[in-house]
C-alpha cells in the first residue's frame, strides 16, 4: 500500500474484502471481478503476443536470403496466417479490452463492470478459443490460407486438411469474448459512472472506448456470419461461396473485410485513447480541444466502416464505387488528424516531461503519422493497384498497427505498472527497451516499402537472387532481430520492476483521472465510497480526494449488506438513479467456457452428437446462470436499501440488463443484416445464381404462420408485463405458459418448414441461404420460448412478479426481435422475389 | 419523431444518417447497374443525376438538423453544460457527416456508374 492508512480506513477495507475478496487456490477460477479479469485478459494476451511474435522471426529467417529452406512452403504459409491470426484477434483486441476492462471502472468511478460473470466468461472463452487454435500448430495442422482466410483457397476443395476449421471455430469462440466485453463496456460507460460525471466531464479515454466497443458490437458480427457459412459449406458442403453453385467467394471478401477494415480502428482508438489519457499527464496541462477530439473519436469511428472495399480495389468493382471507398478512406485521416494536432498542441502549450512512457508515445506519434500518409497512398485506386499484394502493403500495415496499437499500449503498460505492482517502472532499461524497438521496426518496415515497390510479393516463402530484393530482405530481418530483443527488453524490464522497482508513492505521475485515487495496486472493490464528480480532472481540482475515499467519506461506504453494489446513473447527466448490484464470485462462467470448448473440438473432430450433448449441457448451465439474477437471494443477500437511496436496479424497469439485451439484439441485428446482405447480394451480382425450379418462396406460407403466432405472443406478452409493472400478478404464470407455448409453436412451423425435401442447400447458395434464414428464425423462436420458460420457474419461485418485472422486460425485448425477424426474412424470402419477378 | 437538440442521440444521430446514406448509395448502385445498366455512351448521366439528387438531399436534411441544434443553442442559452455539450457535439456531427455526404458524392459528377 502507497498510502498510509488509518485504523479506520483498515476496518473498512476489511469489510469490503470479505465481500468482495478474490479467494485463492482453485476458486480464482470462480472470480468475476473486472480487476482480476482485466489482468488475466492482458497476461493471457502478451502470452499470445510472443508466439505470434515468435511466428514473425520464423518469417524473417526464412526471408532474410534469398532460396532459404529454413522453413518449407507449407510451414511458412502456416506461419504467417498464425502471425496475423494471433496478433490480430488474440492480441490486439484482447490486450485492448483487458485493459479497459481494467480500468474503466476505475476511471469511472465505480467498483466493477455491469455483468461480471460475462467479463469472465468472456475471458474463458478468449483463452479456450485461442487454445483450440494453437492446438492446431502442435497437431501440424495450423491453418495456413492467410489471416483473412480468403475463399476458395480456404474452400474444401483447395484446403482439404481441418486447418481452416480450427481459424473458423477457435477464432468464432474467441470473439465470443470481444462482442461479451463491447456490449459490456457500453453499458458500464453509459450507467455506471460516478454520481455528477455527465458525458461532457467523461475521461477521454472513456469516449475512445465506447466509440470502441460499439463499433465491436457492430463490426464483429459480419464476420462471425462469414465464419458460420464458411465451415457449414466446409463441414456440411452448404453452396455459399461456390460458383458453380450459385455462391460467390467474393461475398466472404465483403463479409470479411466489414469487419476487417473497422478492426484497425477498433484497435487503433483505445491506443489513440491511451495517448489522450497520458499525453496531458506528462505535459502537465489538460488536452487542448477535448470536444473536437470527442467529435474526431466519433468520426474515426463511422466512417471507419466506409472503408472496406479499399482492400477489394482489384477484384472488379466498378469505378464509381471504387471511388466512393477511395473517398471514405482518405477521409477518416481528417479526424485522425484532428487528434494529432490536439496532441501535438498539447506538447507545445505544456511543459512536457520525458519520462519512459513518453518516450513511447513520441515513436507513436512518428511511427503512426508515416503510417497514415502511406494510409492516404493506398486509399488511391491507381497506386493501390500498383501496390497491391506487395511487401509495401504489409509494410504500411504495421506502420499502422504497431505505431497505432503496439507503441501507445507498451506507453500504457509503463504508465499504469505502478497500479499492477504497486512499484515504479525504472527509468534507464525501459529506455534502452524503446530505442532498440523503435531502430529494429523502422529498419524492418521502412526499408520493407522499398521492397514492394521493387515488386516483392507478400506470402512467397522464397525469392531469387538477382530481383534486386536481397539487401532489403536482409535489412529487414536484421531490424526484426533488433526489434525482437527491444521486446525481450522491455519484457525483462517489466519482470525486474516486480522485483527491485520503487514503490510507487500514491497517484505518482500526478494524474488528473480517478484511477489514481484507489490503493496502489487497488482492492477488487477499487473505491470503498463512491466521490460526486464535478469537473474532468477530479484529481488535479480536488486535493484529498483520494483519502477521503478511502475513509468511506462518499456514497455507498456500508458493506454490512453483504452485497456487491455500485451506482447506476443516467447516462446524459450523470445523476444517480438506482443501486446496481453486482454477483459474486461464481464458477459458473467457466463451466459453461469449459463446455462450449468441448462443443468446440466436438465441432472440429466432427464427433457431432458429441458436440451436440455438450451444447445442451452449455443452455443448462447458461439457464443456471440467469436463474441467480435480480431477487434471487444469490443476487442480493439483502434486498433493504437506506431510506434516502434509490432502489435496487432489479426492483426497477431500466436496470442494465435491458441495455445489455438492447446491444446484444444489435449486436445480433448487424449479423442478421449481413445474413440479408448476402442474400441480397448473391441475387444481384453472384454469377451462376440459380433459382431452383421449385420456385423461391417454399417455406414461405409456414414462415408467414410463424411469424403471426410470434406477434401474438410479443403483444401478449408485452401485455402481461405491463400487468406485473402495475402491480398485478394474477394470471401470469398461465399467461406465460401459453406464451411460451406459442413460441414452440413457432419454432416447430419452421423446423416443419426446414423438413421440405425439395429444398437443397448443397445444390445451390439460394436454398442454403434459405435454410439458414429459416434456422436462425426458428433458433430465436426456441430461445425466445426457452427464456419465458425459464422465467415462469422463476414466476413460481417470486424472483419475478408484480411490481418486479424487470427481467421480463428483458425477455420480451428478444420476442420483439424474434418477431421483427421473422416479417423479415418474410419480406426476403417471399416478397423480395416475387417482386423480382422469380417466385 | 424528431429529437430534441439537446437529447444525447443527437450525437451519434448525423453520423447514422450518414451511414444510412452510404449504404444505399452503394448498394444502389450495385442494383441499378445489374438492373438498368446504361449502355455505353449513353444513360450514364442518369443514374449519377439520380444518384446526386438523392445525395444533395441527405445533405440538405444534415444541413437542417445542424442548424436545429445551433438554433436551439442560441435560444436556450440557460441550459445546463451537460445539454449545451450534446446540442454542440449534435451539432458539430451533422456538419461533419455533411461535409463526408458532399466529398463523397464528388466522383458523381465525373465518373461514369457501372464501368
Amino acid at each position: 500500500m502507497t498510502r498510509p492508512r488509518t485504523p479506520e480506513a483498515d476496518r473498512i477495507h476489511a469489510d469490503f474484502d470479505e465481500v468482495w475478496g478474490t479467494p485463492p487456490g482453485w476458486r480464482a477460477l470462480t472470480v468475476v471481478n473486472h480487476t482480476t479479469i482485466g489482468l488475466r485478459f492482458m497476461l493471457t494476451g502478451i502470452a499470445f503476443f510472443l508466439v505470434g511474435g515468435l511466428f514473425a522471426m520464423l518469417v524473417r529467417a526464412q526471408l532474410a536470403l534469398p532460396g532459404l529452406d529454413v522453413l518449407t512452403p507449407e510451414l511458412y504459409n502456416q506461419a504467417f496466417t498464425m502471425h496475423g491470426t494471433v496478433m490480430m484477434f488474440l492480441f490486439a483486441v484482447p490486450i485492448m479490452e483487458g485493459l479497459a476492462v481494467y480500468l474503466l471502472p476505475k476511471m469511472l468511478g465505480a467498483r466493477d463492470l455491469v455483468y461480471p460473470r460475462l467479463s469472465a466468461f468472456g475471458y474463458w472463452c478468449y483463452l479456450f478459443g485461442g487454445l483450440i487454435l494453437m492446438s492446431s500448430v502442435v497437431l501440424g495442422v495450423a491453418p495456413d490460407t492467410g489471416w483473412f482466410m480468403y475463399t476458395p483457397l480456404s474452400s474444401v476443395p483447395h484446403s482439404p486438411g481441418p486447418n481452416p476449421d480450427f481459424w473458423l471455430i477457435g477464432i468464432t469462440f474467441a470473439e465470443i469474448s470481444a462482442v461479451s466485453a463491447g456490449v459490456e463496456l457500453v453499458v458500464a460507460i453509459l450507467r455506471t459512472r460516478a454520481p455528477g460525471m455527465s458525458l461532457d466531464r467523461m475521461p477521454l479515454y472513456a469516449w475512445y472506448i465506447l466509440v470502441m466497443a460499439m463499433m465491436i458490437v457492430v463490426g464483429f458480427p459480419p464476420l462471425i456470419l462469414g465464419s458460420i457459412l464458411l465451415e457449414l459449406e466446409r463441414a456440411a458442403d452448404f453452396a455459399f461461396f461456390d460458383v458453380a453453385r450459385g455462391g460467390d467467394p467474393v461475398l466472404w471478401q465483403h463479409l470479411f473485410w466489414l469487419f476487417g477494415h473497422p478492426e484497425v480502428y477498433i484497435i487503433f482508438l483505445p491506443a489513440a485513447g491511451i495517448v489522450s489519457t497520458l499525453l496531458p499527464v506528462f505535459a502537465q496541462r489538460p488536452l487542448v480541444a477535448y470536444t473536437p477530439v470527442v467529435l474526431a473519436v466519433l468520426a474515426t469511428g463511422f466512417i471507419s466502416f466506409a472503408l472496406w472495399v479499399h482492400h477489394m480495389f482489384t477484384v472488379g468493382i466498378p469505378q464509381l464505387a471504387q471511388a466512393f471507398f477511395s473517398a471514405a478512406s482518405m477521409l477518416v485521416a481528417v479526424p485522425t488528424g484532428v487528434q494529432v494536432f490536439a496532441w501535438l498542441a498539447t506538447l507545445w502549450l505544456g511543459r512536457p516531461l520525458w519520462k519512459v512512457p513518453m518516450l513511447w508515445l513520441a515513436g507513436f506519434l512518428f511511427v503512426f503519422v508515416a503510417g497514415g500518409l502511406t494510409g492516404v497512398m493506398l486509399a488511391l485506386v491507381p497506386f493501390n493497384w500498383q501496390v497491391h499484394d506487395t511487401q509495401f502493403v504489409v509494410a504500411h500495415l504495421h506502420y499502422v498497427l504497431v505505431g497505432g496499437m503496439f507503441f501507445p499500449l507498451v506507453a500504457g503498460v509503463y504508465y499504469w505498472l505502478p497500479h499492477f505492482s504497486g512499484r515504479m517502472p525504472s527509468a534507464r532499461l525501459g529506455r534502452y527497451g524503446f530505442w532498440l524497438v523503435f531502430v529494429g521496426f523502422n529498419l524492418t518496415f521502412l526499408v520493407m516499402h522499398w521492397t514492394g515497390l521493387l515488386g516483392m510479393p507478400r506470402r512467397v516463402y522464397t525469392y531469387e537472387e538477382g530481383l534486386g530484393w536481397d539487401l532489403p530482405n536482409l535489412v529487414s530481418s536484421i531490424g526484426s532481430f533488433v526489434m525482437a530483443i527491444g521486446v525481450a527488453t522491455v519484457l525483462i524490464d517489466i519482470a525486474l520492476h516486480f522485483r527491485f522497482g520503487r514503490r510507487a508513492t500514491a497517484n505518482p505521475w500526478h494524474a488528473d483521472t480517478l484511477e489514481w485515487a484507489t490503493s496502489l495496486p487497488p482492492g477488487p472493490y477499487n473505491f470503498a465510497s463512491l466521490p460526486q464528480i464535478d469537473s474532468r480532472h477530479p484529481l488535479w481540482e480536488r486535493d484529498g480526494l483520494a483519502d477521503e475515499i478511502a475513509h468511506g467519506r462518499h456514497g455507498l461506504p456500508g458493506i454490512a449488506h453483504g452485497r456487491r453494489e455500485t451506482w447506476g446513473v443516467e447516462p446524459l447527466s450523470g445523476r444517480v438513479r438506482e443501486i446496481i448490484h453486482l454477483p459474486g464470485n461464481t464458477l459458473l462462467p467457466f463451466v459453461v467456457a469449459v463446455l462450449l470448448a468441448v462443443v468446440c473440438i466436438g465441432l472440429l473432430a466432427k464427433i457431432y452428437l458429441l458436440a451436440v450433448a455438450f451444447a445442451l449441457a452449455a443452455t443448462a448451465g447458461v439457464l443456471r446462470w440467469s436463474w441467480e439474477n435480480g431477487a434471487h437471494p444469490c443476487a442480493a443477500p439483502d434486498a433493504t436499501t437506506p431510506p434516502d437511496h434509490p432502489p435496487l436496479h432489479s426492483r426497477t424497469r431500466d436496470g442494465p440488463g435491458l441495455w445489455g439485451m438492447n446491444l446484444t439484439l444489435l449486436a445480433n441485428g448487424a449479423l442478421y443484416l449481413s445474413l440479408l446482405f448476402s442474400w441480397f447480394y448473391l441475387w444481384t451480382v453472384a454469377p451462376a445464381w440459380q433459382i431452383p425450379a421449385s420456385g423461391a418462396a417454399r417455406g414461405g406460407g409456414l414462415l408467414l404462420a410463424s411469424t403471426v403466432l410470434l406477434t401474438v405472443a410479443s403483444f401478449a406478452l408485452r401485455q402481461i408485463v405491463l400487468r406485473l409493472a402495475r402491480g398485478i400478478g394474477a394470471g401470469a404464470v398461465g399467461g406465460f405458459v401459453a406464451i411460451t407455448a406459442l413460441g414452440l409453436a413457432s419454432a416447430g412451423l419452421l423446423g416443419y418448414a426446414l423438413l421440405d425435401p425439395r429444398l437443397a442447400p448443397t445444390a445451390t447458395a439460394h436454398d442454403a441461404l434459405v435454410v439458414f434464414i429459416l434456422g436462425y428464425s426458428l433458433f430465436h423462436c426456441a430461445l425466445a420460448a426457452l427464456a419465458t420458460a425459464l422465467q415462469v420457474g422463476r414466476l413460481r419461485a417470486g424472483y419475478v412478479g408484480a411490481g418486479m418485472p424487470y427481467e421480463l422486460l428483458v425477455v420480451a425485448r428478444l420476442w420483439y426481435y424474434a418477431a421483427a425477424v421473422g416479417w423479415s426474412s418474410y419480406a426476403a424470402l417471399v416478397l423480395f422475389p416475387a417482386a423480382w419477378g422469380a417466385a | 419523431m424528431k429529437p430534441s437538440p439537446f437529447h444525447p442521440l443527437q450525437i451519434p444521430l448525423g453520423l447514422v444518417v450518414w451511414s444510412v446514406w452510404f449504404v444505399a448509395l452503394y448498394a444502389g448502385l450495385a442494383v441499378a447497374c445489374e438492373v438498368a445498366r446504361p449502355a455505353p455512351g449513353e444513360g450514364a448521366p442518369l443514374l449519377n443525376v439520380g444518384f446526386g439528387v438523392f445525395t444533395l438531399a441527405t445533405a440538405g436534411l444534415l444541413a437542417l438538423s445542424a442548424s436545429a441544434c445551433l438554433r436551439a443553442l442560441r435560444r436556450e442559452p440557460e441550459r445546463p453544460p451537460r445539454d449545451r455539450f450534446v446540442a454542440r457535439v449534435g451539432a458539430a456531427v451533422h456538419l461533419i457527416a455533411l461535409a463526408a455526404t458532399l466529398f463523397i458524392g464528388v466522383p458523381l459528377l465525373g465518373l461514369p456508374p457501372c464501368v
